[in-house]
């Protein structure tokens, strides 16, 4: 029953996690203040702008793009932006020495791990967003999903991005797995997966050129496919959309796993 | 029965160096020098079951990187290993379920929850079924006194708490071998020898083996019979402690408290003489001198209060050795 071991795993990274409550609002405070920014920056483009209908004639009006950007702040949290700190700090302390002595397959195990600490940060500092979202007077305020069906599709692609940003994660975990690489490359990486997410602007007010690429690219659907479905903005049928983030999915596991157990091959653990 | 076999296993690591001379910095940014290490070479040797074995060797000699082979993390250049009958690295998940691990440097146990917590992880990830699981725990915490501590968060524990909670997390699942790297390291003394006892009695009780490496060598003394000396990555000795003992410390310290003040004189045939305040210490080797003829010969000379022979110290044998094999 190797599933008890991994649910046993998500369950004490949760706990250890959610321990610190202060830090998670001091956080909130973050994503609140980042919001209203981009909020107001919309807002002056928006009306200001030479061409005021350009977000429109994309597809996208200023009231999906204050829900967009709320909701934005909150899957924001799950992306990785960096390696893992806990594993990192494994790494390079050679404690991943003690993950090996494990009878239990090392990348399931990150994943399990990394998994809870992606959905921990949405509790509660994302939790405290949402309500500032929902609290903010109108024009700031987080508006409601565009449809129901739209809300169940939302939940569903928030769910698969979970998996997403997990296998990302784990992907980056096993390039880190070379003490010698540094973080050189995963910054290069984690850097293209955030811009190409739509959290610094929302992918369709991107050039119309591009707009077919930057759909099928795997970054998309970490924040941008989630919040297209949730304000009503996905020109394509949901479920395809969400098909194409588990392709995504598959793509990075098998990645991640292929290159972890040639690492794993050639590890070295030094001092001590 | 032979439990873990090594064979000729090598393994060697690439160290990268910055060159030297003027603009070393700045050359070394672009040109990467490498030099390579032989940490282990062709090592062999082999463990029967339930034995305790001491594994010792100066820092560097390639102690660590041993365990880590037997224990599945690293994979050997070249060299056949087998443990349990398998290869460990090549079954890592099979071979770890019967094996436990301590790392004195290193800690299992979540940091932030509380100590019981790890352990039910553990019960999952070992998949130790409730009922034996249960029983287990109940004989760990009451041996290692540790009850009290089971639901404080790691976090808050000292070392000699923490460390007993290591020794149980690692035991739980009743492996058949246990490595035990450096485990009484900042240990005080109390905790260093209740430590020892505990390991004594489980793996007399239980018959699990150990392989223990250390630089306390009052360690190796009190618990293994059976000692490996590492060096350079070569094994250097591989046998009982007293034949170690024997190569690398026959010689004993004669010490006698003398009533008056004396100035220190020639006693034939001993090694070293020294005087420290009012004791006089005398090294000598009992094949060449017996210890009766140098008593008599003392007494003839000086007056003598009390008197004591001792071994060798047996750190002191060591660092000898050490010296000797030019470690």
């Amino acid at each position: 029953m190797k599933i008890r071991a991994y649910l046993s795993l998500f369950r004490i990274q949760t706990i250890a996690d959610l321990q610190y409550r202060l830090a998670a609002l001091a956080g909130a405070t973050t994503s609140i203040f980042w919001a209203l920014i981009e909020i107001t920056i919309f807002t002056v483009f928006y009306t200001y702008s030479d061409r005021t209908d350009a977000g429109l004639q994309a597809g996208l009006s200023l009231r999906q793009v204050v829900s967009y950007v709320w909701l934005g702040q909150l899957l924001y949290l799950m992306l990785p932006i960096a390696v893992d700190s806990e594993i990192q700090a494994k790494i390079e302390s050679g404690d991943v020495s003690l993950e090996l002595v494990r009878p239990i397959n090392l990348y399931t195990h990150w994943f399990t791990k990394i998994a809870a600490r992606r959905i921990t940060p949405l509790c509660w500092r994302g939790l405290t967003v949402i309500i500032a979202g929902l609290c903010m007077p109108q024009a700031y305020r987080f508006g409601p999903p565009a449809s129901l069906e739209g809300f169940l599709w939302t939940l569903m692609a928030i769910f698969s991005a979970l998996f997403l940003a997990t296998a990302f994660g784990c992907l980056l975990c096993a390039i880190r797995l070379s003490i010698d690489w540094g973080n050189g490359p995963i910054y290069m990486l984690v850097l293209i997966g955030q811009v190409f997410s739509g959290s610094y602007l929302p992918l369709q007010l991107w050039p119309q050129t591009w707009q077919r690429w930057l759909f099928l690219q795997p970054f998309a659907g970490y924040l941008d496919i989630p919040c297209r479905l949730y304000v009503g903005s996905m020109p394509e049928q949901a479920a395809a959309v969400i098909l194409l983030q588990w392709f995504w999915i598959a793509v990075f596991v098998i990645l991640g796993k292929l290159l972890m157990a040639k690492q794993l091959a050639r590890i070295i653990v030094q001092g001590g | 029965m032979e439990l873990i076999t090594l064979s000729n296993i090598c393994k060697t690591f690439k160290v990268s160096q910055r060159p030297q001379g003027r603009f070393a910095a700045l050359r070394g940014a672009f040109l990467r020098q490498t030099k390579t290490i032989q940490a282990l070479d062709n090592v062999s040797f082999s463990i029967n079951q339930g034995e305790l074995v001491g594994y010792i060797g100066p820092n560097g000699a390639g102690k660590s990187t041993t365990v880590k082979i037997m224990s599945g993390i690293l994979t050997p250049d070249s060299g056949i290993c087998r443990i349990l009958n398998r290869v460990p690295w090549q079954e890592r998940v099979k071979h770890v379920a019967n094996i436990g691990v301590v790392f004195g440097q290193r800690s299992q146990l979540w940091w932030d929850v509380p100590v019981k917590d790890s352990f039910d992880l553990l019960k999952d990830i070992y998949n130790i079924p409730l009922p034996e699981y249960s029983k287990r725990l109940q004989e760990l915490t009451e041996t290692m006194q540790i009850g009290s501590l089971l639901s404080t968060p790691v976090r808050q524990l000292s070392l000699g708490q923490r460390m007993r909670c290591e020794i149980a997390a690692s035991l739980l699942h009743n492996p058949q071998i246990l490595f035990l790297d450096e485990p009484t390291i900042g240990l005080d003394a109390v905790s260093k020898l209740a430590l020892r006892e505990f390991l004594k009695t489980e793996n007399k009780k239980k018959g699990i083996t150990m392989i223990l490496t250390t630089h306390d060598m009052a360690d190796i003394e009190a618990l293994c019979s059976k000692v490996l000396v590492i060096g350079h990555g070569k094994i250097l000795f591989d046998g009982e402690l007293s034949e170690l003992k024997q190569l690398y410390a026959p010689f004993r310290c004669l010490k006698a408290r003398v009533s008056q003040h004396i100035e220190p004189f020639p006693v034939p045939e001993a090694e070293q003489v020294s005087f420290h305040g009012d004791t006089l210490s005398v090294v000598f080797d009992p094949g060449k001198v017996p210890a009766h003829a140098l008593i008599e010969y003392l007494s003839h000379h000086i007056e003598l209060n009390d008197l004591v022979i001792e071994e060798q110290n047996i750190e002191a044998m060591v660092a000898h050795m050490y010296k000797e094999l030019s470690l």
